[in-house]
Order: C-alpha cells, then sequence, then structure tokens
C-alpha cells in the first residue's frame, strides 16, 4: 500500500478499494477469504461447496442467494418452492458461515459459468471474532467481489436480524453492521440494502419462538415475514430492466 | 464402562454461551415453564435433529396428534440434554414415552462413552419417570462420503443396543431407512448438508417411527 504512486484521488480510492479485496485486506480479517477446517471429521463444507461448484456447471440461475444457514434453512421450507424456486434460484448457504468463508467460496468457483441478474447476500451474523465495523467491510468486500465477476448482477444485501430471547450485545452489534451497510452499500454500483428485520422484536423486546425458533434462525413463519419485501424488491428488479425503470429505484 | 466421573459425555453439563446471547439458556427455561402447563403423552428429547422436527409439516401431521412435546436443542451433546433433564425439563410431565435422539455431536468422545451419555440419560429418565418408556433412536449416518464419524455413530448404535437389550423399559430403533447409497454416498436431498434432514429425509424416517411409537403408546395403555 505504501508505494502506490501519488494518483489523483479519485484513482487512488479506486485502487485502493480494488486492492483491499484482491488482496485480503490486512486491516479487516472479516474481508479474508478462508475456507472451513474440517475439524470434526466428516468433511460436510468442503461436500457442500464442491455441490454448489457443480451446480454453477448444470443451472442458469437468474437469482443466484448466499450466505449462512438464514440463507441454507430457507430453501428446507414450502415458501422456497412457492416463491423463489419460480424465479430460477440457486441457494448456496452454508450453516455457520462467516463472511471470510462465503469470500473463499465466491473466489473458488462458486460464481462460474453463471450470470445470475441478481444476487442476495446473507451473511455476518456468525462473525464472532470481528467488530460491527469490521463485518460490515466483509459484506461490503463480498458486494464488491460480485459486481466485479458478474458486472449484470444486481446485488441485494440483507440486514443481519436480532438475535437471543432478550436484549443482547449481539443484537446491539447487527444493528451497528446494518447501520454500516446502510451508509457504504449505495456508494457501490448496483448494490442496495434491505432491511427485513421489521416486527421481529416485540414491545417488551423479546423475540419469538414463533418467528425464530431458537432465537436466532427463523421458523415458516417467520421466513414467510422477511420474504414478501424480499419478492417485491425481486420481482421489481428481474422485470424492471430498462434504463428507465431502473432509474426509478431508490 | 467407565462411571461418571471419568466419563465427559456422562456429566451434566449445561451450554456454554460463547456467543454472547444466551439462547440456549432461553431454550431451557422456555421448555422448563412449557412443561408447566403441557400434559404430553410422548416427549421428544435431544439435539438438532429433534428440533428441526418441529419447524416441518411432518411434526402437525404425525407427532401432534399424539400428544408430542418438543425439547430439541440444536448442538446439543449427551452431556448437555443431560443437565437439562436433571434441571427441570422432567418436573411438572409425565409422559408415557420419551423418544431420546442425540449422540452426533458428542465431538471429541469416543463410541463407548456417547453411549454411557445416553445410558446415563436412560437411567435419569428411569429414576425421574418410572412408568415411562424411553425409545432410543439410533444416530444417523453423515458426510457425503464414508469417515470416521459415520464409524463412531453405527458403533454407538450397536453398543447401546446391547446396553438396553436387558432393560424392559428402554429399546433402540434404527431409523436410518437407507441413507448411505450403494457407493458409500449420502444425498442432500435426504440430509441437506450431510447431517441435517430435509423434509423428504423426515418423512422417510418419522413413517416408521410414527408407527413404532403408536405401538407403544397403545402397549402403555393396557399396562
Amino acid at each position: 500500500m505504501t508505494n502506490i504512486p501519488r494518483l489523483t484521488s479519485a484513482v487512488a480510492s479506486c485502487l485502493r478499494i480494488a486492492i483491499s479485496w484482491m488482496s485480503g485486506d490486512e486491516m479487516n480479517p472479516a474481508a479474508v477469504a478462508q475456507a472451513v477446517e474440517d475439524i470434526q471429521g466428516d468433511d460436510r463444507w468442503m461436500s457442500q461447496h464442491t455441490r454448489f461448484v457443480q451446480e454453477c456447471k448444470d443451472a442458469e440461475p437468474e437469482v443466484l442467494f448466499i450466505g449462512d444457514s438464514m440463507v441454507q434453512l430457507m430453501q428446507q421450507y414450502e415458501i422456497w418452492r412457492e416463491l423463489f424456486s419460480p424465479l430460477h434460484a440457486l441457494n448456496f448457504g452454508i450453516g455457520g458461515d462467516t463472511t471470510c468463508n462465503v469470500l473463499w467460496r465466491l473466489q473458488n468457483g462458486e460464481l462460474d459459468n453463471i450470470g445470475p441478474k441478481v444476487t442476495v447476500v446473507w451473511v455476518g451474523t456468525n462473525n464472532h471474532e470481528h467488530s460491527a465495523e469490521q463485518v460490515a467491510g466483509g459484506i461490503l468486500a463480498i458486494a464488491q467481489l460480485l459486481t466485479s465477476r458478474l458486472p449484470k448482477t444486481k446485488v441485494v444485501v440483507l440486514g443481519l436480524l436480532a438475535r437471543g430471547e432478550w436484549p443482547n450485545p449481539l443484537r446491539e452489534k447487527n444493528v451497528a453492521v446494518n447501520s454500516f451497510l446502510r451508509s457504504w452499500l449505495p456508494r457501490l454500483g448496483h448494490t442496495q440494502f434491505l432491511d427485513v428485520g421489521a416486527g421481529f422484536v416485540h414491545s417488551d423486546e423479546t423475540i419469538s419462538t414463533r418467528d425464530m425458533f431458537d432465537f436466532l434462525h427463523l421458523t415458516a413463519a417467520g421466513y414467510r415475514a422477511i420474504a414478501k419485501p424480499l419478492i417485491d424488491l425481486l420481482l421489481q428488479i428481474l422485470e424492471g430492466t430498462p434504463e428507465e425503470k431502473r432509474a426509478s429505484l431508490v | 464402562m467407565s462411571s461418571e466421573d471419568s466419563n465427559p459425555a456422562a456429566t451434566p453439563t449445561p451450554g456454554v454461551d460463547t456467543q454472547g446471547d444466551g439462547r440456549w439458556m432461553s431454550l431451557h427455561n422456555h421448555f422448563v415453564s412449557n412443561s408447566k402447563d403441557k400434559e404430553p403423552d410422548v416427549l421428544f428429547v435431544g439435539d438438532s435433529l429433534v428440533q428441526l422436527l418441529y419447524q416441518f409439516e411432518v411434526w402437525r401431521d404425525l407427532f401432534s396428534p399424539l400428544h408430542a412435546l418438543n425439547f430439541g436443542v440444536g448442538g446439543d451433546a449427551t452431556q448437555h440434554v443431560l443437565w437439562r433433564l436433571s434441571n427441570g425439563e422432567l418436573g411438572h410431565i409425565s409422559p408415557k414415552v420419551v423418544v431420546l435422539w442425540v449422540g452426533t455431536n458428542n465431538h471429541g468422545h469416543t463410541a463407548e462413552q456417547i453411549c454411557g451419555g445416553i445410558m446415563a440419560i436412560v437411567q435419569l429418565i428411569k429414576d425421574k419417570l418410572p412408568k415411562a418408556y424411553t425409545l432410543v433412536l439410533g444416530v444417523l449416518p453423515r458426510g457425503k462420503m464414508p469417515n470416521p464419524l459415520r464409524e463412531r455413530n453405527a458403533q454407538v448404535n450397536k453398543l447401546v443396543q446391547e446396553a438396553v437389550s436387558s432393560l424392559p423399559h428402554a429399546s433402540l430403533l434404527n431409523v436410518d431407512p437407507g441413507f448411505v447409497h450403494s457407493d458409500g454416498s449420502i444425498s442432500h436431498q435426504d440430509l441437506y448438508d450431510y447431517l441435517h434432514l430435509t423434509p423428504q429425509g423426515y418423512q422417510a424416517v418419522c413413517q416408521p417411527l410414527h408407527a413404532h411409537l403408536k405401538g407403544l403408546l397403545e402397549k402403555q395403555a393396557e399396562n
């Protein structure tokens, strides 16, 4: 970084962004690509990644979902078949994944041979070693990678949900991540932030097991609630390709 | 067999809140208070394979009609279930049958230790609910291809089968319908991440389980 000659500030900042995502910004561990180590002994993470890479060879998705268990579990409920399969959506969610793991997967085959019109990113709640700012930086790095590898895609980043039955530090952290994303993402082209968390925290500050069966993962009812704003946005993006329609989106 | 002291899988241990949102204890507290106003005939207890079962239609179709409660917690190993059952989750209920499904998360424990943990739970249930029958479900194979955890889980099932064979109040039911194909692989259509069941996987497991349960409940009614 210290060897960059003095260029105009705009070019310099573009270079800085490019270099930071390419090299895995040393300042932000949440933006460093990293595979999951097989500690348990059955290699399931790599098996899932390999399957996704194979799916890229066979499928022509219009929509790609990538992220952690919030993405993965969605495919097990009826709602996936009702609302998202018809959009020709692929689901590359892996439970437990952090931003680092998603970055690694995207750099190692999960974007090969596909050209989805929309990529939905939902990750960050498992980044336990990282600060809110670092997590947001990791998500930003993912969005940057997607827009540079898939020039035709629109990226939708979903906000992190509240978690835990009662107020706790992770809820505050996820709110802070969302806050960073709200201000950073619009500066990237072709990327927007969607907050799907409204209504999960009740007036007594609790989360109900009716929405999150373990105060983290969504029930069928929980997914139904988030699907509404998400499907509306996806349809908007998929149907509104002409320049005039795109200009009307925020 | 190891005694309680030297077998970590058989030593009641609460879940540790490593993440910072207290979810494990919240769930335990929920189960304890749930048990205060319900009168289940069947109690399912165990790990995520039990917990996730509640989220799919199959629960409403097959197990709600049997008046079943679900006390599954994702990530739980035998020592966690042992702690939960020792600390209030059996407090106010007298189910006729307890369905116990746990063991796959006991990382670092040997098959013998895991069997010891399962048998400690069986004994605890007998102590707290003398009239209940405990149906232990066999631990499923996992991983896309053959691996040491599959061997460990198969060995656990073999040891538990031997240990319960002399007990009138417990038995082991193998619920694996044949998930492992002839080439040694498991399909993501059955286990979406080669560990957790899809709704289709649950159907294959639960149809025979349901039939077996109904038989047990009828027999309990006769006693």
